[in-house]
């Protein structure tokens, strides 16, 4: 599966996005960093088809995404909050996104405790989300969003409710997902440390309107440390320049 | 029935105990017509379980009950269909139910009257026109809380209208239904026996009116007391389970 983001613009009263583009072939794992307020949130939606561009083209295998139509490639997201459904239990929570693709109860059911016990929560199918914690429901909206086997995997700070030691339980349970099932994924997050400890492809936005600033190969040639020290310079700049220009500019 | 025992606790048993007391008293000083004694009260109260009259009667009420609030809980649900289908029909819908919700039950009252005559459509029209606004209005509100990020989520794998309504938006609106049918049926029952009053020759607002005209004033205390038990067992018994039932779920 091939994502093309070409020339993505956005405007709401101002210009938000002016033009990113950047390409993911199969099996990446794309990073989204930036300053706050750079519109990464937006780009992402934009990529799912859950908000329209104003400007450019998102395709998957050469298929554009359009929002609000039926895409020809299943796109599962995992939003900075969990929306589970808390009438429902963990398994039907997760089946009810696989009623589309016309499967069997019984089959729905036996594909959710599978993709339930890939993110850890074997044992916990019969569970209603509020008698689980946080972490275990973010897992939940991760094993939801797995089920379908989407083409496409857009992750939103899916972990930015989470504490420091859940978070790095989280990362490294993404991490062992993603090489297990070889999906494309674009996940979206602020920390700098957590996007060279788990993308493959790094994305810098450059303040508002935002461009793609830098795009680097995480593939261990350069060292880790001297990565996140290079990108947390570029981000205090952005972060200046965004406060320099102002909100009107 | 050890839950109830235990609810009824002791303070609350000895304040009504000098109630009593003091109903009593009072009741020696202004005799029966104005002020029946507690045990004629009690008396009363046996006459009528023994005779049946109780079941004619509270059946009587209950039934035009069913029909008018009944009536309105439908009514209700359509139009909160129609609040959810369309934001524009919300606005108006909200509109009008402020207006419904303002009428007194005086007006009801005295126009289903002139419509329907002395009979039995006259207390459930007055019924289904007070409580409409009162449960309506609260589906409303549950159909436009519903979250529109679960929506969204919704959308995003793609399931079926039909499958978000019965997923998300029901459930979402379920507890506010509960709330409003909880609200409107104590509405109901006191409204209704208003109603009763004119024209009907059963129910306990006709048998209250007719106690009183007959000077039977201790009837008139036990049919309250019938109203008083009708009202407590239903909320107690269907509605507080019906609501403790829907949300299981709950951490």
């Amino acid at each position: 599966m091939k994502l093309e983001v070409a020339g993505v613009g956005k405007d709401y009263l101002i210009p938000v996005i002016d033009s990113v583009s950047f390409a993911a072939e199969a099996g990446d794992f794309v990073c989204l960093l930036g300053p706050n307020g750079c519109g990464k949130t937006t780009l992402l939606r934009i990529v799912g088809g859950i908000e329209p561009a104003t400007r450019g083209r998102v395709t998957l295998d050469g298929h554009a995404v359009i929002a609000d139509q039926p895409q020809a490639r299943k796109v599962g997201v995992v939003f900075q909050e969990d929306r589970l459904l808390p009438w429902m239990t963990l398994r039907d929570n997760v089946g009810l996104v696989l009623t589309p693709l016309g499967l069997a109860p019984a089959e729905r059911a036996a594909t959710a405790d599978r993709y339930l016990k890939l993110a850890g929560l074997g044992g916990f199918e019969d569970y209603y989300p509020g008698r689980v914690s946080g972490g275990m429901r973010q897992r939940a909206a991760i094993a939801r969003a797995l089920a379908i086997e989407p083409d496409l995997l857009l992750m939103d700070e899916p972990f930015g409710a989470l504490d420091a030691q859940n978070r790095r339980i989280m990362q490294t349970e993404v991490r062992r997902i993603w090489r297990q099932t070889g999906r494309t994924i674009v996940f979206v997050t602020h920390s700098i440390e957590e996007a060279v400890a788990i993308g493959t492809t790094l994305v810098m936005l450059s303040a508002r309107p935002s461009r793609v600033r830098e795009l680097i190969r995480n593939d261990g040639r350069v060292e880790r440390a001297k990565l996140v020290d290079d990108l947390n310079t570029m981000i205090m700049e952005e972060v200046e320049r965004q406060q320099g220009a102002g909100p009107g500019a | 029935m050890r839950l109830w025992l235990t609810r009824l606790h002791l303070p609350t048993l000895f304040v009504a105990a000098v109630i009593v007391a003091g109903w009593w008293l009072l009741s020696l000083r202004y005799g029966a017509y104005v002020l029946p004694s507690p045990a004629a009260v009690v008396v009363g109260l046996r006459d009528i379980v023994t005779s049946g009259e109780i079941w004619k009667h509270a059946g009587a009420s209950l039934a035009r009950i069913a029909v008018g609030f009944g009536a309105a809980v439908v009514a209700a649900l359509l139009l909160g269909l129609i609040a959810f289908l369309s934001p524009l029909a919300r606005g108006v819908v909200h509109d009008f139910l402020a207006v419904l919700n303002s009428t007194s039950v005086f007006v009801w009252i005295v126009i289903s009257i002139i419509w329907f005559g002395l009979s039995n459509w006259a207390p459930i029209f007055t019924t289904f026109m007070i409580t409409l606004p009162v449960v309506a209005s609260n589906i409303v509100e549950g159909v436009a809380s519903v979250d529109r990020r679960l929506l969204e989520m919704g959308d995003v794998y793609r399931l079926s209208g039909r499958r978000k309504f019965t997923a998300i938006v029901v459930p979402s609106t379920l507890p506010y239904l509960v709330a409003g049918m909880k609200v409107g049926f104590g509405l109901a029952l006191k409204v209704s026996v208003v109603a009763e009053i004119f024209g009907v020759t059963s129910g306990i607002g006709y048998v209250m009116n007719y106690s009183r005209e007959i000077l039977a004033t201790q009837m008139v205390f036990v049919w309250a007391l019938v109203m008083i038990a009708v009202m407590t067992v239903t909320d107690k018994l269907l509605f507080d389970t019906v609501s403790r039932r829907l949300t299981r779920w709950r951490g």
